[in-house]
């Protein structure tokens, strides 16, 4: 599984907020890094699921 | 050097630049929308979690403008105050049309405007003024994030250009009139924008350490307030409001309007809250809007601390105590209560009956996340040193205080005997408040058709703003526990596109 974030992501950070293992708001570069660009350990699979579900404008993609 | 013409040219994508793009597009104008960051909605989309509407009914509206104008001495601008209050009733079907409903709407009645105490709906103590319209949110987040990506999609879809990444860096003024602005392109390339108006919506000034100074005197701080400041704000992390709308007003001969900090009763945040402000690690954020002994730092009380839970007022309190802090202080048996039976300010953005483990969260604040402004102690000797705040100041206070308690009557502020909790039995708890601001606000001089005026308020043409930037004088001069607003930015965007696109098809 892959996460892919959307253009139109707000950078508000909540990804970050709930699920710091996936996500980091850098502020500097105006942007949230992935923890993982390629596929995600298998037992962070839920976490992702849930960020995609929590997210304020559903910028979060899965693959 | 590129350049664009169009009909409207607007400067900002937050609610107000995108409302007043949405209605300038469907009266049939050509809209240009700039916006400095990489996406809609700028930096406090994701903030609103209602909006307050005052309804289409003549003694409501009259009410409303009334209970406003008392509020804030009749400092405020009437006519801009009537305009926001009398477009207000169609914001629902605004963000209706766009597909989106709401989570709830709680109704008041004509008698209660002006009289329900406590937090409503971001407005001050007393100023219900209309009915709560909660934003249907996406996720965990808040509903106006939604609204604004709508609005974006809708204004592309009626022929409109929304350039993200692309600051404005300037407008051009032709002898009374202005003709358009001057952006930059993500490529730094210069971009030439020739528009029949240009209505600027580029938010507040909280990202703006030297306008902060320079206008509201306070000092703009970190999030652990260790550098010597003293105001703090809820926006979300990097907003990059830098009051460039203002600025760029002022440099071609528009007036200054009244500014502002909204007043707010906030902890600094290291692990308490997050990115965004209503993600909480922990109950600081309710302690702190409890009715118990507050004092400041030379260990007096300042208020009746029933009006704790009114954020505006107990932030413009802290504010005029030195050092613009201020402390509450519990002891072990109010915590016991606290966690045993119950609280007695409940905060609905973060209802908690009770708490739990209040030792443990201090414990943590100070042990493992280093917060410099949670303080714990077994004597008042210990507090007074770990904190600063005057010993022989708390004992004096304490001895008084406690009185009352025995009492039941508070002598001093005659506050609510209800909640008269001494402080006497260690451990003791305290938490250092300052005054922190949702956004600055404010700058730019409108009049009720939210027309930029000049020094002698004589409005420039083609030039309007609306939302945060303008709602300044809606607050009064100087601003009375002011406060930018989803309601205000709405009703902005009504009234500037209505404005300018009689203008442009005038021309
Ligand atoms: C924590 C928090 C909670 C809130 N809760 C509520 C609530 O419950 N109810 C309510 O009614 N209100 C609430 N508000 C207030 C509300 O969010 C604001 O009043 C409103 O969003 C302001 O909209 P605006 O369009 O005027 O400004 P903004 O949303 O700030 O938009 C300004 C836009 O202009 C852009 N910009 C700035 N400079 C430039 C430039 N040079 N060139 C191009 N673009 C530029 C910015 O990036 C931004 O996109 C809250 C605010 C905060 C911070």
């Amino acid at each position: 599984m892959k996460i892919e974030i959307q253009d139109y992501c707000i950078r508000c950070g909540l990804c970050e907020d709930l699920y710091p293992q996936l996500f980091t708001l850098n502020i500097d570069d105006d942007k949230i890094d992935l923890a993982y660009d390629d596929d995600i350990p298998t037992d962070l699979e839920q976490a992702a699921q849930d960020a995609r579900r929590d997210c304020a404008i559903a910028a979060i993609f899965l693959k | 050097m590129k350049s664009l013409t169009t009909d409207i040219a607007i400067m900002g994508s937050g609610l107000a630049g995108l409302t007043a793009a949405v209605k300038a597009a469907e009266a049939g104008a050509k809209v240009a929308v700039f916006e400095k960051r990489p996406f809609q909605g700028g930096g406090v989309s994701n903030t609103p979690m209602m909006t307050l509407v005052v309804r289409d009914e003549q003694e409501y509206k009259d009410k409303a403008f009334k209970v406003h104008m008392e509020y804030t001495n009749y400092s405020a601008d009437a006519a801009m105050v009537r305009s926001w209050i009398d477009n207000s009733s169609h914001i629902p079907e605004f963000i209706n049309r766009l597909g989106i409903d709401f989570l709830h709407v709680l109704k008041f009645d004509l008698d209660t405007l002006g009289r329900l105490p406590g937090y409503g709906g971001g407005f001050p103590n007393g100023m219900h003024i209309g009915d709560y319209y909660l934003l249907k949110p996406q996720g965990k987040g808040h509903g106006a994030a939604v609204i604004c990506k709508r609005m974006a999609d809708t204004v592309t879809k009626l022929g409109g250009d929304v350039r993200f990444s692309c600051p404005v860096t300037g407008l051009v003024r032709e002898g009374d009139k202005v003709t358009g602005l001057v952006a930059t392109e993500k490529d730094g390339d210069e971009l030439h924008v020739n528009a029949k108006a240009v209505i600027i919506a580029s938010g507040g000034f909280s990202d703006n350490p030297q306008m902060i100074k320079k206008y509201t005197g306070f000092t703009y701080t970190n999030n652990n307030c260790d550098d010597g400041g003293d105001v703090l704000f809820n926006t979300l992390p990097g907003a990059r409001l830098t009051g460039d709308g203002q600025q760029a007003v002022w440099a071609i001969g528009g007036a200054q309007g009244s500014m502002g900090i909204n007043g707010h009763n906030l902890v600094p945040g290291p692990g308490i809250i997050g990115n965004t402000p209503w993600v909480m690690k922990n109950q600081m954020r309710i302690i702190q809007e409890q009715p118990y002994l507050w004092v400041n730092q030379r260990g007096e009380r300042f208020i009746d601390e029933d009006i704790s839970n009114n954020h505006m007022a107990m932030g413009t309190c802290i504010a005029s105590q030195p050092g613009r802090c201020a402390y509450i202080i519990v002891d072990e048996a109010t915590v016991r209560r606290m966690e045993q039976v119950g609280l007695d300010h409940i905060y609905f953005i973060f209802p908690a009956e009770k708490l739990s483990d209040v030792r443990g969260q201090f414990e943590y604040l100070i042990n493992v996340v280093g917060n410099k402004h949670a303080f714990m102690a077994d004597t008042l000797e210990e507090l007074c040193a770990q904190t600063g705040i005057s010993l022989e100041g708390l004992e004096k206070t304490l001895k008084a205080y406690n009185d009352y308690c025995d009492a039941g009557y508070d002598a001093q502020f005659a506050k609510n005997p209800a909640f008269l909790r001494p402080v006497r039995e260690p451990k003791f708890y305290a938490l250092r408040c300052f005054c922190g601001g949702y956004q600055a606000l404010g700058g730019i001089r409108v009049n009720g058709n939210c027309e930029v005026v000049d020094a002698d308020y004589e409005p420039i043409k083609g030039l309007y703003a609306a939302g945060d930037c303008a709602a300044g004088n809606i607050w009064g001069d100087p601003p009375t526990g002011g406060i930018g607003v989803s309601t205000i930015s709405f009703a902005h965007g009504f009234i500037s596109a209505r404005k300018a696109v009689e203008h442009a098809k005038a021309l």
